[in-house]
């Protein structure tokens, strides 16, 4: 009985560590959680284009095509690694729809920094309060997303993306 | 007819103090549940802070929405509901009482209850 008593906090301690172990090997990062949208309808949104105001990008535009979602801004230093990335998808991938969102940025700067960097997407719109951002869940930039022909958000990726990523997460999805 | 006028004047000066006293309460009103809510959420950009604590441009966009929806007349509860559909669970510091969470909020109480099992079967082992 006394062994019973002794032995049953030391089971419960190792249980408590195999579930604390088990997180820490699966590479979760509690700083990237995983997005809540994940394989849920892309949100509803409405943009302008960058360099026509009346030129309009909407949810509905994005149905039945593979499409590729970057937020970025001008002063977002992770956004410059990433960017020439995004030249080679446009290669590689010329049916993929390629729209950025340019996030909280003076227009002028939005601009000079794809005249000086080179625009690789088929449309960028404007989202200069936040609040498209705000209906993707994105709380820091640069941040990805791949839509499905269904309208499905079937991956997310926080941070630059980076030639293994894209190998290895992105391209196996398109 | 003087005096008329004196009672008026007093009437519009008691109620624009009324008015303005509810409007300033209101206000205060509405700043306390913006702290109290954004108090229970935490900030994805920071190390361990909450919304209100934080001055992260994530925090104070997420501040502005709260305040935004409490002034339309949403309840919090729709107001956090609308915030994990966007950022997940991990936004609030408490998780929710759900049924993905069960585990977590019983755990405490599965073990208060072994304790308190073996304790019992121990003193009753003491006595004989």
């Amino acid at each position: 009985m006394n062994r019973i008593f002794i032995l049953t906090p030391l089971i419960v301690l190792l249980i408590i560590c195999i579930f604390s172990l088990v997180y820490l090997l699966s590479g979760k990062d509690p700083n990237k959680p995983p997005s809540a949208l994940l394989n849920k309808d892309v949100p509803i949104f409405e943009s302008s284009s960058l360099y026509n105001a009346k030129d309009i990008i909407k949810t509905k535009d994005i149905k039945n095509k593979k499409t590729l979602i970057n937020f970025f801004a001008s002063w977002c230093s992770p956004c410059k690694i990433e960017h020439p990335l995004f030249f080679e998808i446009r290669k590689k991938y010329p049916e993929l729809y390629l729209l950025g969102f340019n996030h909280k940025d003076p227009t002028s700067d939005a601009k000079k920094y794809l005249k000086d960097d080179g625009n690789p997407y088929d449309f960028v719109g404007v989202d200069s309060d936040g609040l498209i951002a705000l209906e993707f869940g994105v709380f820091g930039l640069p941040e990805t997303y791949l839509i499905n022909e269904d309208g499905k958000i079937i991956y997310k990726f926080m941070g630059p993306i980076t030639m293994d990523i894209l190998k290895n997460e992105i391209e196996p999805l398109l | 007819m003087k005096l008329s006028h004196f009672y008026k004047f007093l009437h519009i000066i008691i109620l624009s103090f009324v008015f303005f006293t509810f409007k300033i309460f209101a206000v205060e009103n509405i700043d306390e549940r913006v702290k109290k809510l954004t108090l229970e959420l935490r900030c994805m950009t920071c190390q361990n802070q909450s919304i209100y604590d934080s001055d992260a441009e994530f925090s104070n966009d997420i501040k502005k929405i709260v305040k935004n929806k409490l002034k339309a007349g949403e309840s919090e509860r729709d107001i956090k509901k609308f915030l994990v559909e966007r950022y997940g669970e991990y936004i609030l510091f408490r998780p929710l009482m759900n049924y993905n969470n069960i585990f977590l909020w019983s755990f405490p109480f599965i073990l208060l209850i072994i304790g308190l099992f073996f304790v019992l079967i121990k003193s009753k082992g003491n006595k004989v």
